[in-house]
């Protein structure tokens, strides 16, 4: 058994692959409970894609055990464990059409006539392209042949559904318009999904959790908001968002309060941390853009007053690099909570709460 | 100067070159495939390589070899061809040399090459009798068989390549994708590489085909005197017998029935599905 809970259909347990003598995954151990939405997030060759292949079955661990559905998964070929995958250049087969690439799988499962073209079409109204069932993939546009992809997969049932990237090939727009429809399918369906993806926005804002993978190592497992809020690394709050980050030295710790002295000449006061600090620790003080307030200038409770040095208006909000001592801080301004008139050059306030301060120890680099 | 006169002029040298010594001389040969042995216009050379049999048992053994060859350089090559489209680019071009360079010996070479091999005393022979899985020396030569082996030989070179061409330009991640939806390897093979390797393998059957039924030199060589093919009879037809508007009747027969046969092919294969699939 793999485990006791049977609302785990995922398991990996200790993972490990080497290419050569490369570890390109590292004792990755992670379980899926049933209709969960789980993205592994991490930049290119943090071992995302080949943990992703390891679960398809096209590459074997060298080291660890894969459970779905509470079989031991090592060993058997891809076309023996029942999964859905989409991949990122759609790979639909261009020589059939819409209908013949969703029936594939289904023909192979030997399912009766009548019934793949009832869940064809059930399937192709599902992700609303009913019209398309005769055309052949490259009649279709890059959006609706990755529609088609994820129809093919879902169309057999799959214990698990796996996402490989799949919205990287499409522009901008029409990548928000399908993150949406795989959130919407996600709900209506609920099959359990991995989803793999080097941009955070999609993984923050499809996963119930995110596993950020970085060098073949696990860095964080959590949900959302978590995985924002309460980085586990550096590595983890560099790669989701920008930030600001300022070297110096704690200089008190009280009542889980840590007080930072930065190089710059900053006094930044931060609330509680994940980990401890000592007086005379030498750290990195991390605030990100949005949660700074520009103010006018003047006293403000904990941050400073500098000058403001670029404004670029983008619409929703504003981009400010702000000059506070030594430190060149980037500010997110949204308009509705400012009435000031950002003129470069101008002297302006900049404020935090201490509960968006992350502190980590210096001697641990990102990376 | 415009536009459409400057590609006349480009084009005149070669042009002039193919009217020159292709198109005049063909129209000649077809005019003497015309006249009978008085030097008078007949139909009688096309009416007796219709009306007698052995001019159409020569006609259907230089299709039979040429479709056998064409069998042959298929299922020895589409592995090959498959090796080479799953291999990094330098084992391709190793392997690509390694094809191509018997080609640098004449095709006359090779075929006696074949011929010691295959031989009653030919080491295929020698060791099979040693080994005593056969009591008399096998017949490999100067029948069809060594035709199609020697023509297998000249040939599958041209299929190879053609069927790799098509074979590259093949997405591997489709592969993958047959494989998560349940496809074994064979049903991969069948329902996604055969099918998008179509266009490879039409060329190459067509380039294999036409070159089959107009070889002269390995028919010549490895037939004997049992084998003989169109090329080699028109031949005698015009050297030994000398009667060249038979001779010049032959060689249309062959032209006419390859281009027949080799379009009817692609009446077949290209469906409408094949347009739709394969044209831009």
């Amino acid at each position: 058994m793999s485990s006791l809970n049977s609302m785990i259909d995922v398991e990996l347990r200790n993972i490990q692959k080497r290419f050569q003598q490369n570890v390109v995954v590292k004792d990755f151990s992670l379980q899926v409970e049933r209709g969960e939405f789980v993205s592994f997030l991490g930049p290119s060759g943090c071992g995302k894609t080949t943990t992703l292949n390891m679960i398809a079955g096209f590459l074997e661990p060298d080291e660890g055990d894969l459970f779905i559905k509470g079989k031991r998964m090592n060993g058997v070929p891809p076309y023996k464990r029942e999964l859905g995958m989409v991949f990122q250049t759609y790979s639909l087969f261009p020589h059939m059409t819409v209908a013949e690439n969703v029936a594939y799988g289904l023909k192979l499962r030997k399912v009766g006539r009548a019934e793949i073209e009832e869940r064809v079409k059930r399937v192709l109204d599902l992700v609303k392209l009913p019209h398309v069932r005769d055309r052949y993939p490259k009649q279709l546009s890059g959006g609706q042949r990755q529609r088609i992809a994820i129809a093919r997969a879902l169309v057999i049932e799959p214990s698990l559904l796996l996402l490989d990237e799949p919205l990287s090939n499409l522009d901008a727009k029409l990548r928000e318009e399908l993150r949406d429809e795989l959130k919407r399918l996600h709900q209506e369906i609920g099959v359990t999904t991995i989803f793999v993806t080097h941009d955070q926005e999609e993984a923050l804002s499809l996963s119930d959790r995110i596993v950020v993978l970085n060098h073949g190592c696990v860095e964080q497992i959590g949900t959302p908001t978590e995985i924002y809020n309460q980085p586990a690394s550096e590595f983890v709050h560099t790669f989701i968002g920008k930030t600001n980050k300022l070297s110096g030295r704690v200089t008190a710790v009280a009542a889980g309060r840590v007080t930072v002295e930065t190089d710059g000449g900053l006094t930044v006061e931060a609330g509680e941390q994940r980990q401890p600090f000592v007086a005379g620790q030498r750290v990195h003080v991390f605030i990100r853009p949005e949660k700074i307030r520009l103010t006018d200038a003047g006293r403000t409770p904990n941050g400073g007053s500098g000058q403001l040095v670029m404004a670029s208006f983008l619409g929703a909000f504003t981009e400010c690099e702000v000059r506070v001592g030594d430190h060149l801080l980037s500010v997110k301004v949204q308009m509705v909570d400012s009435t000031l008139n950002l003129n470069p050059g101008q002297t302006v306030g900049c404020s935090w709460n201490s509960d968006d301060v992350l502190i980590m120890p210096a001697a641990r680099d990102a990376g | 100067m415009n536009r459409r006169l400057s590609i006349l002029l480009l084009i005149a040298p070669s042009m002039a070159v193919l009217l020159g010594v292709f198109l005049i001389p063909m129209l000649l040969m077809f005019l003497l495939s015309l006249q009978d042995e008085a030097e008078q216009f007949s139909l009688a050379n096309y009416l007796l390589l219709v009306q007698d049999p052995y001019y159409l048992e020569l006609l259907w053994r230089t299709i039979r070899v040429s479709l056998w060859t064409v069998l042959c350089t298929l299922l020895l090559g589409f592995p090959v061809a498959m090796f080479m489209a799953n291999a990094s680019g330098r084992v391709r071009g190793i392997v690509a040399v390694l094809i191509l360079a018997p080609h640098l010996i004449s095709v006359v070479i090779r075929n006696f090459g074949w011929v010691v091999i295959l031989g009653e005393k030919g080491w295929i022979n020698e060791t099979l009798l040693w080994l005593g899985l056969i009591d008399k020396p096998l017949r490999l030569l100067y029948n069809e068989l060594g035709v199609v082996i020697g023509l297998t030989d000249a040939f599958i070179a041209y299929m190879v390549l053609a069927i790799a061409t098509s074979l590259y330009g093949i997405d591997t991640s489709l592969y993958k994708a047959a494989a998560i939806l349940g496809a074994s390897r064979i049903r991969t093979f069948f329902s996604v590489t055969l099918p998008l390797s179509l266009p490879g393998v039409v060329a190459g059957i067509t380039l294999v085909f036409s070159l089959s039924m107009s070889a002269f030199v390995t028919p010549a060589l490895m037939g004997g005197s049992s084998v003989k093919v169109i090329p080699v009879i028109a031949y005698e037809q015009i050297m030994s017998t000398l009667n060249w508007p038979l001779g010049a009747a032959l060689a249309f027969l062959l032209l006419g029935s390859s281009i027949l046969l080799v379009s009817l092919f692609a009446r077949l294969v290209e469906t409408k599905r094949y347009k739709e699939v394969f044209t831009a």
